[in-house]
């Protein structure tokens, strides 16, 4: 029902707009993936030279087009399984990944930092990832470009130290920006002073983001996605609550989803078709 | 008008004797704005004729034109008063079609939350609007182009700015009277943060802050000329606003074409002083637009309605001392 929605929407050009218009690069990012988990590979071909059309020298790609600057949609064509993107697109993504983080933690911003008299905030001492350059990293972007590596690290059989480093810091940066709650929000743990509240999708987001993490450090953050998932009134949160969720093995067994929530953008569509598309314990986003 | 020198030039002048040059050299003069204060004293269907009222008073001519409502949508918090009414926003798309616009959108790019409709669903629009969703543009997604502001006070040197807004003939900033606490106060100029495109920028738009907060709301007013402003001041937000206060009942809608003049005097009625809040300074290039003198009053006076807004104790500093 939903890739029969998803083909609807799909432009000349190949690629998909969030709901019409213009085509953008997360939603067909993701409908690509979830052609390609459904078994549809000429409707994916035809989003994925989209894509290489987008692709930027830098090797990452921009939010769609006529923008001139890559940015945090990279890390879902990292998801595309390398055969076929193509290798050499692949292996651009993944290096720009690893060669990008949120502008605290460039080097220039700290010794600013520090010469200003300014003790670097304690969740700013492990580098994530920026939705564009020149910003701030957030738990977004950070818990894409994480399943990203991972599932690269998983898929390419010898794992680099690189990889491995950068996993290791986004993980950290997210365990850092949980909120006193539990969860997640957009990234800000403090407003001035005053503690924020979590968000369902960016909940969602970052545990999916820290599978395997130990069940001791996960167990708060769970709690409160099960409780976000009780009151849950958006596709995009159900969407990633549940994959979150599921990477924990803590989706509750024979789940549905409300018949009110409504899935009306390709993304949303898309990802629950690659929600149905795995079973428990398992997702398109990482290597079982 | 007799050209002077303002409190803050005078206390200028105590620092060094340039200030004293520059006051002296430079008498400002200023055409005032008409900025219009109504009551309303809740979200019921007086508003209707209360903001065609306001409209045909300041003669806005939209025959013929495109016109694009911005409202703030911001949590999912429907009892809350942190999202602009939808009432309000409903009763400006009627009466700027009885005005003869050809076509009237509401259109707006939240910064935290990705489900715009979602959003605005929750917060009642798409109950009280018909037809809303054929009406609604999600500005986080809709296509864009760069564009290089005409004033560039921030570190952005081009910005991407949805074509909806960039080809209205006229943009309503539908803002609610909130406090904010990096800035001090949230009204008609910050709500335009709303349409810089989250698909590209992120949530939140960080981009904006990294470039100086301040700095890129004045760029954004320069970048957007051709607009009107209508605040929401039924209810609004006292405390650690924009998104965690508590709501504060004002009972009054307050408009003009100047958007400056506008928040300028959204925050006398908010007991907040126009010329500790930064971004209204840069906008009009120093105090003297911001002067109450320069600001035509039509309506209620501030006096009759100005309530203090609670300030948490961080943001004290932009507390209005004396009116």
């Amino acid at each position: 029902m939903s890739l029969d929605r998803i083909a609807q929407n799909q432009n000349p050009d190949g690629g998909w707009p969030y709901r019409h218009g213009a085509s953008w690069t997360e939603p067909t990012a993701y409908a690509v993936l979830a052609f390609l988990a459904a078994g549809d590979a000429t409707r994916a071909q035809r989003g994925i030279g989209w894509l290489k059309r987008m692709r930027r020298s830098d090797g990452g790609w921009p939010a769609c087009a006529g923008v001139d600057e890559s940015g945090w949609t990279t890390a879902l064509v990292a998801l595309v399984p390398p055969e076929r993107l193509g290798w050499e697109e692949h292996r651009g993504a993944i290096r720009w990944l690893l060669g990008t983080t949120g502008e605290e933690s460039n080097w220039v911003y700290r010794l600013r930092e520090y010469l200003s008299g300014n003790a670097p905030p304690r969740d700013q001492s492990a580098p994530g990832w920026p939705w564009v350059p020149r910003a701030a990293a957030w738990v977004g972007p950070t818990s894409l470009a994480l399943l990203a590596l991972d599932r690269e690290q998983a898929r390419s059989g010898a794992p680099t130290k690189e990889i491995d480093e950068r996993l290791n810091e986004g993980r950290r940066f997210l365990m850092n920006r949980m909120c006193r709650t539990g969860g997640w929000n957009h990234g800000s743990v403090n407003a001035l002073g005053y503690p924020a509240d979590a968000y369902p999708e960016t909940t969602g987001m970052a545990l999916a983001a820290l599978r395997g993490a130990p069940p001791n450090q996960m167990e708060k953050p769970l709690g409160v996605a099960l409780r976000f998932l009780a009151s849950c009134r958006c596709a995009d949160a159900l969407n990633w609550l549940r994959l979150g969720l599921r990477a924990h093995q803590n989706l509750p067994a024979g789940y549905v989803a409300p018949a009110e929530i409504q899935f009306r953008t390709v993304p949303e569509m898309a990802v629950d078709a690659l929600i149905s598309a795995g079973g428990q314990g398992r997702s398109p986003f990482w290597v079982a | 008008m007799t050209p002077r020198c303002t409190r803050r030039e005078w206390l200028g002048v105590t620092a060094g004797p340039l200030a004293l040059v520059g006051c002296a050299k430079k008498p400002v003069v200023v055409t005032p704005s008409t900025v219009t204060i109504v009551r309303a004293p809740a979200y019921d269907q007086s508003l209707y004729g209360t903001v065609r009222d306001i409209l045909q008073a300041h003669r806005v001519d939209v025959r013929g034109r495109s016109v694009v409502l911005k409202p703030n949508l911001v949590e999912f918090e429907p009892g809350s008063s942190i999202n602009t009414n939808p009432l309000l926003v409903h009763a400006a798309y009627e009466a700027f079609r009885e005005m003869g616009a050809a076509r009237v959108r509401i259109a707006e790019g939240p910064g935290h939350r990705r489900n715009t409709l979602d959003l605005a669903d929750a917060a009642g629009y798409f109950k009280i609007v018909p037809g809303f969703e054929d009406n609604f543009i999600d500005l986080n997604v809709d296509e864009a182009t760069r564009v290089f502001p005409k004033q560039q006070l921030s570190r952005l040197e081009k910005l991407y700015l949805p074509n909806t807004v960039l080809g209205a003939d006229l943009l309503v900033s539908m803002a609610k009277m909130k406090t904010h606490h990096w800035t001090g106060a949230t009204l008609s100029m910050k709500n335009l943060f709303g349409v810089v495109p989250s698909g590209i920028y992120g949530w939140p738009k960080n981009v904006l802050h990294w470039a100086g907060i301040h700095e890129c709301i004045a760029d954004l007013h320069a970048a957007l000329p051709g607009r009107f402003a209508i605040v929401d001041g039924v209810v609004g937000m006292e405390g650690n606003g924009p998104i965690q206060g508590v709501a504060k009942s004002v009972g009054v809608l307050v408009a003009g074409s100047d958007p400056i003049a506008v928040d300028a005097t959204c925050c006398r009625i908010m007991h907040i002083d126009p010329f500790r809040v930064n971004y209204l300074r840069l906008a009009a290039g120093g105090d003297a637009r911001l002067e109450e003198g320069n600001v035509k009053q039509a309506g209620e006076s501030i006096a009759a309605v100005a309530t203090p807004f609670h300030l948490i104790p961080e943001s004290r500093g932009f507390r209005l001392e004396k009116s």
